[in-house]
């Protein structure tokens, strides 16, 4: 219980020796072991899966502070549900699903905080541009500033490419819901990348 | 919105980065989570058992921290219990009604473990005997530095599990008595 007041010294090192050709395996065993509470296997899983998981909050929420939060908060919820894991879909499949219900829970939890990150999103220096190729950063910005749920729709759909089906269900909303909200987020990207002479 | 312009931004969205590492290591908050006292499988209303207590002793747990004035004197509790040590800073103290709530939970709690399983006795000692070592810990810490909003905020967090833990443990035996019934 002393994590509580410090955080512990990381020592996952020894699980992180396997080459990508063994990757797959490597992932299954860190998740058997995790499953019997093994914490440095789940953050070896932490560590493979990060950048993919903070990937799609920032891209989701557009800001640095909330995709940092929703991070963390996805990978907990990841260590209670580990148990429910039973490897129908793949372990980042089911991450990002984790990853998505939480960033959704969050904004419905409060809609001040929605708005704030809305306004953050408008206001704040793009994070994501560092990211992108040159040519890519006015697309990056112009998603930051979609409304949220043509947001999420354009970023699950044409970024990560899941299906209406899948980006719908994902979303709690229909998939002909998904292709109007995707609709409409083409429509706002569009104006606002004409205005800036986009070329993709 | 023409169809070439469509396609453009197709293609440009397909290329965007979908793996982006954080400017910082999550890693450590993430540690502090899940070291700390362990939701337990036992069945989903539980979960919803600690949210209503939160509800119930809406009093109690918004009292938890009672802001005191400086001309007030620091309020000392009943030694009786693990929080007696308990201490939030100068300005700050467990709400009476939190007491209440505890001391009422506590008192049934050797009568609520006889009932269940073995097994299940042992998961209720386990996380009410962490949730107690954090308590000490925390107590021990906020001896060193009694204003320390991070360590208050932990102290609270523990007793709120506490009281949760004791709730859920009522929620336990009240099961098992209708299965009984049946």
């Amino acid at each position: 219980m002393a994590a509580l007041l410090t955080a512990n010294a990381s020592d996952y090192s020894q699980y992180m020796v396997s080459t990508s050709r063994d990757a797959v395996a490597d992932e299954a065993a860190w998740i058997g072991q995790a499953q019997r509470s093994d914490r440095r296997a789940f953050e070896a899983l932490y560590r493979l899966h990060v950048d993919k998981i903070y990937g799609l909050c920032l891209r989701m929420t557009g800001n640095v502070s909330e995709a940092e939060d929703c991070t963390q908060d996805a990978f907990i919820q990841a260590w209670n549900k580990l148990g429910k894991f039973r490897g129908d879909s793949a372990f980042a499949t089911w991450l990002h699903r984790i990853a998505v219900n939480t960033v959704l829970g969050r904004m419905r939890k409060s809609k001040r905080e929605q708005d704030r990150i809305e306004v953050l999103a408008d206001t704040a220096p793009a994070p994501l541009a560092s990211n992108d190729a040159g040519d890519l950063r006015d697309l990056s910005e112009a998603i930051n500033r979609l409304p949220a749920r043509a947001r999420h729709v354009f970023v699950l759909h044409a970024v990560y490419g899941y299906s209406h089906d899948e980006a719908g269900h994902m979303l709690g909303i229909a998939a002909g819901t998904s292709k109007a909200q995707l609709h409409r987020a083409r429509r706002l990207l569009s104006q606002q990348l004409t205005q800036q002479g986009f070329e993709a | 919105m023409t169809e070439f312009e469509d396609d453009k931004l197709t293609q440009a969205a397909k290329r965007l980065t979908t793996e982006i590492r954080p400017e910082r290591d999550l890693w450590p908050g993430i540690a502090n989570a899940i070291d700390a006292p362990r939701r337990s499988g036992w069945m989903p209303t539980f979960a919803q058992a600690a949210a209503i207590v939160l509800l119930v002793g809406a009093s109690s747990a918004v009292t938890y921290v009672t802001v005191k004035g400086q001309q007030q004197p620091f309020r000392q509790v009943s030694p009786d219990l693990i929080f007696e040590q308990a201490s939030f800073g100068s300005r700050y103290n467990l709400g009476p009604g939190f007491q209440d709530a505890r001391s009422a939970l506590t008192a049934q709690l050797d009568v609520e473990l006889e009932r269940l399983s073995p097994e299940s006795r042992a998961e209720v000692e386990r996380n009410l005997e962490l949730v107690h070592t954090a308590i000490f810990e925390i107590n021990q810490a906020l001896e060193q530095n009694p204003d320390n909003a991070l360590l208050q905020a932990k102290l609270l967090m523990a007793y709120r599990e506490e009281l949760s833990v004791l709730r859920r443990v009522g929620g336990l035996t009240r099961n098992v008595m209708m299965r009984n019934d049946i």
